[in-house]
């Protein structure tokens, strides 16, 4: 045995570094990962010159003048005062601002596009949180902002981009008042006459407006795509959107770039479902307007105006302190700051309620998996906008009861990612192959130090394990935990993870305890638990073995039998505490820790805002309400930490990242590791998922493919967290009408829903495509034999049981649910009951009693009357006997 | 605890501090221990039966008018905040529906769920059929015989009126068919939009066919058109226990605790009898006794068919 086992052993290690290898060489790709996103989808790249010029000082040589001719101001209509006429100009700074942004089309609400750029004047005095008014105190950042227009001057003049139309979440970024000799933007070389004015911009200010009238003021309004006018010079003059602790918190940024003048971000684009007044959507063209600040090109010799930054490249700025006005993201609307700019034009997709609003044919509704969301969010319009077709719906629903109401024949077709039981049933059912995606732990992470998100991370099942099994104890009050006590506070002070991540900061969390997972059945749940149940060393840990560093699963979880499809919340643990919030409020500590949500979108939105689902915060109204407890506040940038269990497709749509899950190891499950030497870590993408599906098994028509845990695990290329999500439908006693559909729908989806793109129909990123050959090919063929079988509804019965009538035909609504009735009561009621709802025959109401029933007063009244004259009948008898 | 009548003294009554108490005076006649056993059996035989009856006409009615009372206030204030249910899987107990024939004066208010001891506070809706004034067959369990005999009334010339159905989706009025017993004609299913509430409970023949409610019989209520959508989601199946004429066998535990806490009640106060005497052992004790007494008859008509 050994003797066979050795050469293995040595070609896994092979295979195992050359993927470590592989993996660090093309590191970066992994901001998620599966499919062609990037590709073909609108990437934007464009450079241009951006300058600083400074009104020479006194011996001028070089009299260039701006190399960017601006737009808006005219030089000769400048007053005959005005020094920028005859004073020669510097160009005291020119770069090659490069931007690149890697899709631009359909884009939905909150998905996330990645920027890249190069060419920009190093920033410095970083802040810990660039989003929103947390930025402003940067030195030369590069403003990014989601505007409504398009830059285009040959457009009217509603359609095209300006300061105005350019969203911020507070005043402070767009609305600027202070002391007259700091208004350094009313030095600005290109600015207007009117905008060097003290009072320039909105300068009819409304009454709730203070404003004192020695101080320089510039007013930005911002104007919503109604029309309407927000004065934007207090909190309260702007649009609702921007409202303190609104809904989402703020996705303009004022990004760092490096040294050498490169920096990305990933920037969540908002349509109008989220932000109204913004107003961007299929029909209003909208825009990503980047202004790299330079510094303001001045037409005088004003000193505040042409000051260089106080910071140093690359320096941070945590303790917040003031920066120079001149190069700061503050006065991006400054003339020759905005003119600087690159903007990047984007579409944007349909809305998720176009189908509901442009079709009003009946929807046909398929239940079932969330892994589908993103894909049949871009599938419904290329049915519903298609009137040879017909409107297809999807409900999201837990894959068993999806499953349920197909096989009851309540909803024509059900998504479902694993084969089903299909015993005590007369159905027949056919999967067909639909998708190829699978889960992902998701998480957001900042590096120490300032340094940015982290974009890769290694986890090995046992970690996965001791998070889902609430292993570590969060805080000093889950220590109490009896048999926990020695137990690590959070995943990043665990040594197993530290060993695999190294690098990663120590602070102790309650969300770094807990990955948000799913409360409801799911067979993305089913996977992940067999993924932990087929894992050696995961299996034992929950079996109650230790970790080589002596950490212990959580007593209530121990000896859990795994895989299921629910993940139970099992700690009942109450901690005492001497805080007075949680003495009136005990509850078990580790389920609020958990805190499981019933959606897997709900996570990625969690996770994209870095909002953990720990409800441990205590608040009350005031000092005199009782405190109640609720979801901690959302982590600050710069330490955040947080897991989730997300799909591919959200990853991909929302721009999460993913983390690189463990598919071999030659180290023993019980000895200690300082690195991931050995272990093999695979991230979901195309190649890892395609290798996962290579190993599925063809088991019929009339079941899901198989491919199991333990078949991955003898691939360590293969991702574990690959899942094929499959159409289920009847194949025998369906609706002609829905049978016809169900069965378009598999060849509709497996062939024109398999071509990548964010257009109507296609197939978004996070899924691999299903084709006629290559890896996918057995899936196709599969497909397209269930489709047919569909479409004949010919396939013969399955033997009647013996409880059951002949198979009914699936009634007409599939609402009115319950066929007849009350002779489903009768268990004796056999005969004939099934017919009785197709036909007209008549069919008598059966008999049913009951003998309990029927006898149960006479035998109380005979008992009483018997008893009640019996007792006093013996003592009447025995006193006169003896008499 | 018939024993314990007879049996020795436990506790010594300190002589002085209860000069009220008198001791028995000795019966001329000494009944022997047997007899004696015998025939106050006989007696704690006859009045459980009585009180078991008693309930089931009497006492239960009271208990059946005061559940209706305090549905009938939770359901309105669930209409008028709209917060009441319409689908899903909804907790049993909750009120679902009111049904009314104003032309009979009668009215309930309808509870999810068709167990024994659900049916206890007035008719139930069956879990696994749509919800009353839903498109499709409802189906509604009731008792006819005891505890307030909620479905009594359809059963006697309601044939013809209309029954009028509230729910939280809205109004709507239904006619009530005539009594369908074993051996006629099945109604067809309800057209598209059609809804249909299939009342379900039980009928004696005869002379005593009040006292013996044996056979499962049916009303249906018919809306040709305009029935509210039945939402998603339902129960698929239900447990045998929420089926016709099923008894309930989980209330044992509960019905098993509360017996044990009566007898020992009981117990107490024949030992408190002792020692402070009877009137002073009977004023504490007869409440508790009688609440004790009320519930574990409650809990043994769980075991009792359901439509009874």
């Amino acid at each position: 045995m050994s003797a066979i086992v050795r050469p293995r052993e040595l070609a896994s290690l092979v295979l195992a570094g050359l993927l470590v290898v592989l993996m660090v060489t093309t590191d970066g790709g992994s901001a998620s990962a599966v499919g062609p996103a990037s590709g073909g989808e609108g990437a934007f790249s464009k450079t241009r010159t951006i300058t600083r010029v400074l009104a020479a000082t006194p011996a001028p040589e070089e009299t260039s003048p701006s190399p960017t001719d601006p737009t808006d101001d005219d030089p000769t209509a400048e007053p005959t005062d005005d020094p920028t006429d005859d004073t020669p100009q510097d160009v005291v700074d020119s770069r090659q601002f490069t931007l690149t942004v890697d899709h631009t089309l359909n884009l939905r609400g909150r998905e996330r596009v990645k920027i890249d750029w190069s060419g920009a004047h190093p920033s410095g005095a970083r802040a810990a949180n660039p989003y929103g008014e947390n930025g402003l105190n940067q030195e030369y950042p590069v403003v990014i902002m989601q505007c409504r227009g398009i830059d285009d001057p040959s457009l009217p003049e509603a359609q095209r981009l300006k300061p105005e139309t350019c969203w911020t979440s507070t005043r402070q970024q767009r609305s600027q008042s202070t002391d007259a000799v700091l208004g350094v933007w009313r030095h600005d070389l290109k600015a207007t006459k009117a905008d060097r004015e003290l009072k320039s911009g909105l300068t009819d200010l409304p009454k709730e407006c203070v404003d004192t009238k020695s101080d320089a003021t510039h007013t930005t309004p911002f104007v919503a795509a109604n029309g309407k006018v927000y004065a934007a010079c207090s909190a309260d003059t702007m649009p609702p959107e921007a409202a303190v602790g609104a809904a989402l918190p703020p996705a303009e940024v004022s990004a760092y770039s490096d040294a050498d003048g490169k920096g990305s971000v990933n920037f969540e684009v908002r349509s109008s479902a989220e932000n109204e007044s913004l107003g961007c959507s299929d029909k209003v063209p909208c825009s990503i307007v980047a202004v790299p600040i330079m510094g303001i090109s001045c037409y005088d010799d004003n000193y505040d105006c042409r000051r260089e930054g106080r910071f140093e490249a690359g320096s941070s700025n945590f303790a917040n302190e003031g920066v120079v006005p001149a190069v700061s993201p503050l006065y991006w609307w400054s003339a020759s700051n905005w003119d600087n700019r690159v903007s990047v034009p984007l579409t944007f997709g349909l809305p998720p309620d176009a189908c509901a609003v442009l079709d009003k044919r009946p929807p046909t509704a398929f239940y079932g998996s969330e892994l589908m969301n993103q894909a049949s969010l871009q599938w419904a319009p290329a049915y519903c906008l298609n009137q040879q077709r017909f409107k297809f719906q999807h409900n999201r629903m837990g894959d068993d009861p999806a499953f349920v109401l197909v096989e009851n024949g309540q909803a024509p077709a059900a998504f479902v990612s694993g084969a089903r039981e299909a015993e005590s049933t007369t159905e027949r059912i056919g999967y067909a192959p639909t998708a190829v995606t699978g889960f992902a732990v998701g998480f957001t992470i900042d590096e120490p130090g300032n340094a940015g998100e982290r974009q890769q991370l290694n986890l090995n099942a046992r970690l996965i394990a001791k998070l889902l099994t609430q292993s570590y104890t969060g805080s000093s009050r889950g220590q109490q935990h009896p048999g926990m006590e020695a137990n690590p506070m959070s995943l990043n002070v665990d040594p197993e993870f530290n060993a695999l991540n190294p690098g990663l900061d120590r602070i102790q969390r309650e969300a770094a305890a807990t990955v948000l997972s799913l409360s409801e059945s799911s067979d993305v749940i089913s996977s992940l638990t067999s993924y932990l149940n087929a894992d050696p060393e995961a299996k034992q840990f929950i079996k109650g073995a230790r970790d080589p560093w002596g950490m212990v699963v959580n007593p209530s979880y121990k000896g859990l039998k795994l895989p299921v499809s629910e993940f139970p919340l099992r700690d009942t643990f109450v901690p005492t505490s001497g805080l007075e919030c949680y003495q009136q409020n005990p509850a078990p500590y580790f389920s609020q820790l958990a805190a499981p949500v019933n959606s897997i979108t709900k996570i990625a939105s969690a996770l994209l805002d870095a909002w953990p689902n720990v409800q441990t915060k205590c608040d009350r109204a005031s000092a005199s309400d009782p405190f109640k407890v609720g979801r901690i506040d959302r982590q600050g940038v710069g330490t955040r930490f947080m897991l989730g269990i997300v799909s591919l497709g959200d990853a991909d749509r929302y721009g999460l990242r993913t983390a690189s899950l463990q598919t071999a190891s030659s180290v023993g499950p019980s000895s200690p590791f300082i690195d991931g030497s050995g272990r093999t870590f695979v991230a979901p993408t195309t190649s890892s998922i395609s290798a996962a599906v290579k190993l599925a098994k063809d088991k019929g028509s009339r079941s899901a493919f198989q491919m199991t845990q333990d078949m991955l695990r003898k691939q360590p290329a293969a991702y574990p967290g690959t899942m094929i999500v499959y159409t289920t439908a009847k194949i025998r006693g369906l609706d002609k009408e829905d049978a016809a559909k169900v069965s378009a729908f598999i060849k509709i989806a497996t062939s024109e829903g398999q071509v990548p793109g964010s257009g109507n129909g296609k197939l978004p990123g996070g899924f691999l495509p299903i084709v006629k050959t290559g890896a996918t090919a057995k899936l196709w063929a599969s497909a397209q034999r269930v489709a047919t079988l569909v479409a004949a509804q010919k396939e013969a019965a399955a033997k009647p049981e013996a409880t059951k009538g002949a198979p009914k035909p699936a009634p007409a609504a599939p609402a009115a649910a319950p066929v007849d009735a009350p002779q489903d009561d009768a268990p004796a009621a056999a005969a004939g009951e099934g017919a009785a709802t197709a036909t007209d025959d008549i069919v008598a109401t059966s008999a049913q009693s009951s003998g309990a029933a029927g006898a149960l007063f006479p035998v109380l009244i005979a008992l009483a009357l018997l008893a009640g004259l019996g007792g006093p009948a013996t003592r009447v008898v025995h006193l006169w006997r003896n008499r | 605890m018939t024993a314990v009548w007879s049996g020795r003294r436990r506790l010594a009554r300190p002589p002085q501090l209860w000069p009220l108490v008198k001791t028995r005076p000795a019966s001329t006649v000494p009944v022997p221990d047997n007899l004696s056993i015998v025939s106050t059996s006989l007696t704690v035989l006859a009045v459980v039966c009585v009180w078991l009856v008693m309930q089931l006409f009497v006492l239960g009615g009271l208990e059946q008018h005061r559940a209706q009372d305090r549905l009938y206030g939770e359901f309105r204030e669930q209409l008028a905040a709209a917060t009441a249910p319409v689908g899903g899987i909804i907790e049993p107990g909750t009120p679902v529906a009111l049904l009314s024939a104003p032309g009979l004066g009668w009215s309930q208010v309808v509870t999810e769920g068709t167990s024994s001891g659900l049916l206890l506070d007035g008719p139930g809706h069956r879990r696994d059929t749509v919800l009353p004034g839903q498109a499709g067959v409802s189906i509604v369990y009731g008792k006819s015989g005891t505890f307030g005999r909620p479905l009594q009334a359809m059963l006697n010339g309601a044939a013809g009126q209309k029954l009028t159905v509230t729910t939280g989706q809205g109004e709507l009025s239904y006619t009530i068919g005539a009594v369908r017993r074993a051996g006629d004609a099945l109604p067809a299913a309800p057209p598209s939009g059609g809804s249909r509430i299939t009342m379900v409970t039980a009928e004696g023949e005869g002379r005593l066919g009040r006292l013996a409610p044996d056979e499962v019989v049916y009303v249906d209520a018919t809306l040709d058109a305009g029935a509210f959508v039945a939402p998603p989601g339902r129960l698929n199946a239900i447990g045998p226990a929420e089926t016709a004429m099923a008894s309930d066998t989980s209330v044992m535990p509960a019905l098993a605790l509360s017996l044990g806490v009566l007898a020992a009640a009981t117990v107490g106060v024949i030992v408190a009898r002792r020692r402070f005497g009877a009137i002073r052992a009977w004023l504490v004790g007869a409440p508790v006794i009688v609440a004790l007494a009320w519930l574990s008859v409650d809990l043994t008509t769980y075991l009792l068919p359901n439509l009874l």
